[in-house]
């Protein structure tokens, strides 16, 4: 069973396609940006207390706004966090099998389940925000915040999702995945 | 293609992707996607991304749950919970049974600042388990205890597991949840506690008193105590107290409880801005990791209950129970059997949207209902062979420690744990008093 | 064929019985090896702010719903679903079948690829509940939190000097009992009745003067709609309006039970005064003008309702007091015209 493994933020892989680099650049990029977003909504959600309790004047957009944010950093980190192989996973079993057999069993998981959701996932959400795009969608009430950014993003996400799996399996086939090799026992948190 | 042959495909296609390694997340969309294609609907995938957005991004309830871990990840990285701990070890390691009893009693306060089951267990394991192995504890013992008090943190709250409960049972609000779960959660921390005093009392050289090797004077001791314990004491209180008095909702507490948790580690002069930005990174992974399964999962029922996957589970559990007690008896032991290959977040997700509706069809009361499942789940992590507890103690035990002690060390808990559920059952009172008193009927 | 159908309701709210009514209706007049209609209570297939795209989107041929809920995709559903201060249940069936409005439906319903079904009013709602102070003149909603949904709805308390708090209906229990808001519209006294209110509010204050009535229906996916014979269509038109009628005697039943039990549990219940309704009446014309004139369909579906009411005040005015309902002292039809050009 794998434990989700801290930042090995110092220790990149190495690798010579410039693809594979490409892919978990951008992703590395967007995960360091969107991870900061915590601290937004956060800091929102105290105005508001705040404005509420002391002031006895709540705002009109915090609620909305933070879910909003709430929705965009979450979705946006799935690409982040599958390049750290920080997704949940039980790998008893495989952990058993030999490094090539346990190469190519990780390889058929991408196919037979990552790619035909993270293609579905992204084919269809691209419908989804431009239908939202082209009605204009607002938030339902007095405080009409705009919907299809938040759609939208949810299509980068899963496009972001879909090339480091990408990137991933090309590391699986090239045999450049460091996350097979057994981890520090101290590299748990 | 009827519902039960899609019941099976798809309960198939789970097992496979799970014992091929796969992440959770994606088994679970995959299966999602699969099974539309092979019940011959692939137009039904248009609901899983209306769900996507409507029951995962667009969710006030649970934007507490990167809070909560961003809290958690500023108290235990800056090393406020370690001394926290250190401190109650020098209190209480003289005695017999003493340091087994502070690795309970802290357990408790750290379930109640974090819900993330492995920093707890990381936290004990690194700071009491080679002292106690090295003052002659029985390895099972310790192992055993670590484990399961670190897991308390998913049962005492604020809980991530229960906001994630409260989000999936329409009617149930978080602090409802969280005060159910309050009471059964101390007492079975209590429960550990006497266990650990009793096998102390009937075999001491298990667990024999601790000599200080510090040897700091009694007042040291208790100023550390009061500096290192207090501040997340009553960070804790703060939050929970403003969470079940009702001065704010349980997303607000989160967001107060994170940046109290910042402020604390600025006060105790431990806040480095590389700690601070990795704590950040730690908790949009974990954040993400948790959400995708949520993602994966709300896809997988929705294509199964369209499929009539659902329905007929349903009927399948109605089949075996006609009763109330019979029908949660059934679903503990599903729900118990699925946690010796599951964690909590897969099995709440795929069991929730089946159970809750038996559940309201029979009468049952369904905060007591989850509250219970709340307990049972505390087992996910500690069964053989899937347990995450296991597995973490593993990784921080020594090499003497074989994979065999941790497991039969865990076995009394588990007992424990299954005892905890019966009083349940007999005495409802323990989930409903107090939240029956805070809110009413 | 089989379609499937969900709904925005749960199965823990008693609006979902006017969605099941009609669809046990329509399942016993059309025969199986033309339609059968599969219906799955709320949340289980798709949350309730995803059913409108759902069903847009083709992934299930129908769904019930609240029109209002869909007001953030243009501003014309809002009126299709509630006035303030306007309508009543039968000002609803009047105009829907025999004053242009079922045509309305279709219209709006229509820029999206479905059909319309109205089937469902219900009269009045309960109006303001609120925790520690009555509300009975307009200076009473002054600084208040209260939670209410709709956009007409939100302006017009903005205007009355209170501020709307948006949320789902799950957390309106909660948020009374902590004073994160200071009171809360949800829904008819029934419906209200079910969601425990009387354990955290001591006042009630009537009429419901945001949300005069309501009505529910389903959409139909056109291309679903379009592959019935007409025979199928017109029997499921029949069901619907079959279920309106039935939905309006049965809901009046049970807020009329659950009034009893409001002021049996002890729940202190204010009228607001005549004068103070002359007043809301005044600012609601002035907001359904301001937001009509924002979009040309929403002043189409305004100034139809409008007209309807002046046509049918001769009549009404005429047959007091065996009359039904009231003829309000509405907003500017002509301004209303204007804009819907
Ligand atoms: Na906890
Ligand atoms: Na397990």
């Amino acid at each position: 069973m794998q434990v989700q493994q801290t930042a090995p933020l110092s220790r990149g892989r190495v690798s010579n396609l410039p693809i594979i680099r490409l892919i978990d650049g951008v992703n590395e990029v967007v995960g360091r940006i969107v991870s900061n977003v915590a601290i937004v909504f956060a800091g929102i959600i105290i105005y508001d207390v705040f404005m509420r309790y002391f002031l006895g004047e709540p705002t009109r957009w915090a609620f909305d706004l933070t879910k909003q944010l709430y929705g965009f950093y979450f979705i946006m980190l799935g690409g982040y966090a599958l390049r750290h192989q920080a997704h949940v996973r039980v790998d008893l079993v495989t952990e058993r099998l030999g490094h090539t057999a346990r190469r190519w069993t990780e390889v058929a998981g991408y196919v037979i389940f990552f790619f035909p959701f993270a293609w579905v996932f992204a084919r269809r959400s691209w419908d989804f925000a431009i239908t939202s795009y082209n009605q204009g969608e607002v938030t339902y009430g007095a405080v009409q915040l705009p919907v299809y950014p938040l759609k939208m993003a949810m299509f980068v996400a899963a496009v972001l999702l879909l090339i480091q799996g990408v990137s991933e399996i090309l590391k699986l086939v090239l045999d450049k995945a460091d996350h097979l090799e057994p981890m520090e026992p101290l590299d748990v948190r | 293609m009827s519902g039960e042959s899609i019941a099976l495909i798809m309960s198939g296609l789970l097992l496979l992707g799970l014992f091929m390694g796969h992440p959770l997340a994606f088994v679970l969309g995959g299966t999602a996607v699969l099974g539309a294609v092979i019940a011959g609907k692939p137009m039904v995938l248009g609901i899983v991304i209306n769900r996507i957005f409507g029951d995962v991004l667009d969710n006030y309830v649970l934007i507490a749950i990167p809070l909560f871990v961003l809290m958690a990840r500023f108290l235990s990285d800056s090393g406020v919970t370690d001394r926290m701990f250190e401190a109650l070890r020098h209190l209480m390691a003289s005695v017999t049974g003493g340091l087994g009893l502070a690795v309970v009693f802290i357990s408790i306060l750290l379930a109640a600042t974090t819900g993330i089951i492995g920093a707890s267990i990381t936290v004990m394991g690194m700071m009491a388990l080679r002292p106690m192995l090295q003052y002659g504890y029985d390895r099972k013992l310790a192992t055993g205890l670590i484990a399961a008090s670190g897991c308390l943190g998913i049962l005492i709250p604020p809980s991530i597991m229960l906001i994630l409960m409260a989000s999936y049972a329409p009617g149930l609000s978080v602090g409802q949840l969280f005060a159910g779960a309050m009471l059964p959660g101390v007492v079975l921390g209590v429960m550990y506690a006497v266990y650990v005093a009793f096998i102390a009392w009937l075999k001491p050289e298990w667990a024999p008193p601790v000599a200080d090797e510090e040897q700091i004077s009694r007042g040291a001791m208790w100023r550390m105590l009061i500096v290192e314990a207090v501040p997340p004491l009553i960070l804790i209180l703060g939050i929970l107290g403003s969470l079940l008095a009702g001065v704010a909702t349980a997303t607000e507490a989160s967001a107060i409880g994170a940046v109290l948790a910042l402020l604390i580690v600025i006060m105790r002069g431990r806040f480095e801005w590389s700690t601070f930005y990795s704590a950040l990174l730690e908790t949009g992974r974990t954040s993400a990791m948790i959400l995708f399964i949520v993602v994966g999962a709300t896809a997988f029922t929705g294509v199964f209950n369209i499929t009539g996957g659902l329905r007929a589970s349903q009927d399948l559990i109605r089949g075996l129970a006609d009763d109330p007690y019979t029908l949660v008896a059934v679903m503990l032991l599903v729900v118990f059997i699925l946690g010796m290959f599951l964690d909590w977040t897969g099995i709440v997700l795929l069991s929730f949207p089946i159970f809750l509706p038996l559940v309201a069809e029979m009468g049952i009361d369904p905060l007591w209902f989850v509250v219970l499942m709340a307990v049972v789940l505390q087992t996910s992590f500690l069964s053989p062979p899937f347990g995450y507890a296991l597995f973490y103690m593993r990784a921080i035990s020594p090499p003497e420690v074989t994979t065999t002690d941790i497991i039969r060390g865990v076995i009394p808990f588990i007992a424990l744990i299954i005892v905890m559920c019966v009083m349940i059952i007999v005495f409802p009172a323990l989930v409903t008093w107090l939240p029956t008193a805070l809110y009413g009927g | 064929d089989t379609w499937t159908m969900t709904t925005t309701w749960p199965s823990s709210l008693e609006l979902i019985e006017i969605d099941r009514h009609w669809v046990e209706l329509a399942n016993d007049l059309v025969d199986d090896d033309k339609l059968t209609i599969e219906f799955y209570d709320g949340g289980s297939l798709v949350p309730a702010g995803e059913v409108f795209g759902a069903v847009e989107s083709g992934t299930i041929q129908a769904g019930a719903d609240w029109p209002g809920y869909w007001a953030g995709r243009d501003s014309a559903f809002s009126p299709l679903s509630t006035t303030a201060s306007l309508f009543n249940a039968v000002d609803y069936v009047n105009w829907i079948q025999e004053w242009g409005g079922a045509d309305l439906y279709n219209e709006v319903y229509g820029k999206f690829g479905m059909v319309y079904l109205p089937y469902g009013v219900t009269n009045n709602e309960s109006g303001f509940r609120t925790v520690d102070k009555p509300i009975e003149t307009i200076d009473d909603l002054k600084g208040l939190r209260l939670r209410l949904s709709g956009l007409e709805q939100g302006k017009l308390l903005e205007k009355l000097g209170g501020n709307q708090v948006s949320m789902a209906g799950g957390e309106i229990y909660q948020s009374l009992e902590r004073g994160v808001i200071d009171g809360a519209e949800f829904s008819t006294p029934n419906v209200d009745f079910s969601g425990g209110f009387q354990q955290v509010t001591k006042y009630w204050s009537t009429p419901g003067w945001h949300q005069s009535s309501s009505v529910f229906g389903v959409m139909i996916n056109k291309a679903a709609w379009d592959a019935l014979d007409e025979e199928t269509q017109s029997r499921l038109k029949t069901a619907a309006d079959a279920t309106m009628l039935w939905s309006l005697a049965f809901t009046e039943k049970r807020a009329t039970e659950a009034f009893g039990k409001f002021k049996e549990a002890g729940t202190e219940i204010t009228r607001l005064d005549d004068d103070t309704l002359a007043q809301i009446q005044t600012m609601a014309n002035e907001t359904i003008e301001e937001v009509a004139c924002e979009n040309p369909l929403s002043a189409k579906v305004y100034a139809s309702q409008i007209g309807y009411l002046q046509d049918y005040a001769q009549w009404r005015d005429a047959s007091a007091p065996f009359n039904l309902g009231r003829t309000p002292d509405g907003p500017d039809l002509a301004k209303i015209q204007e804009c819907a050009q």
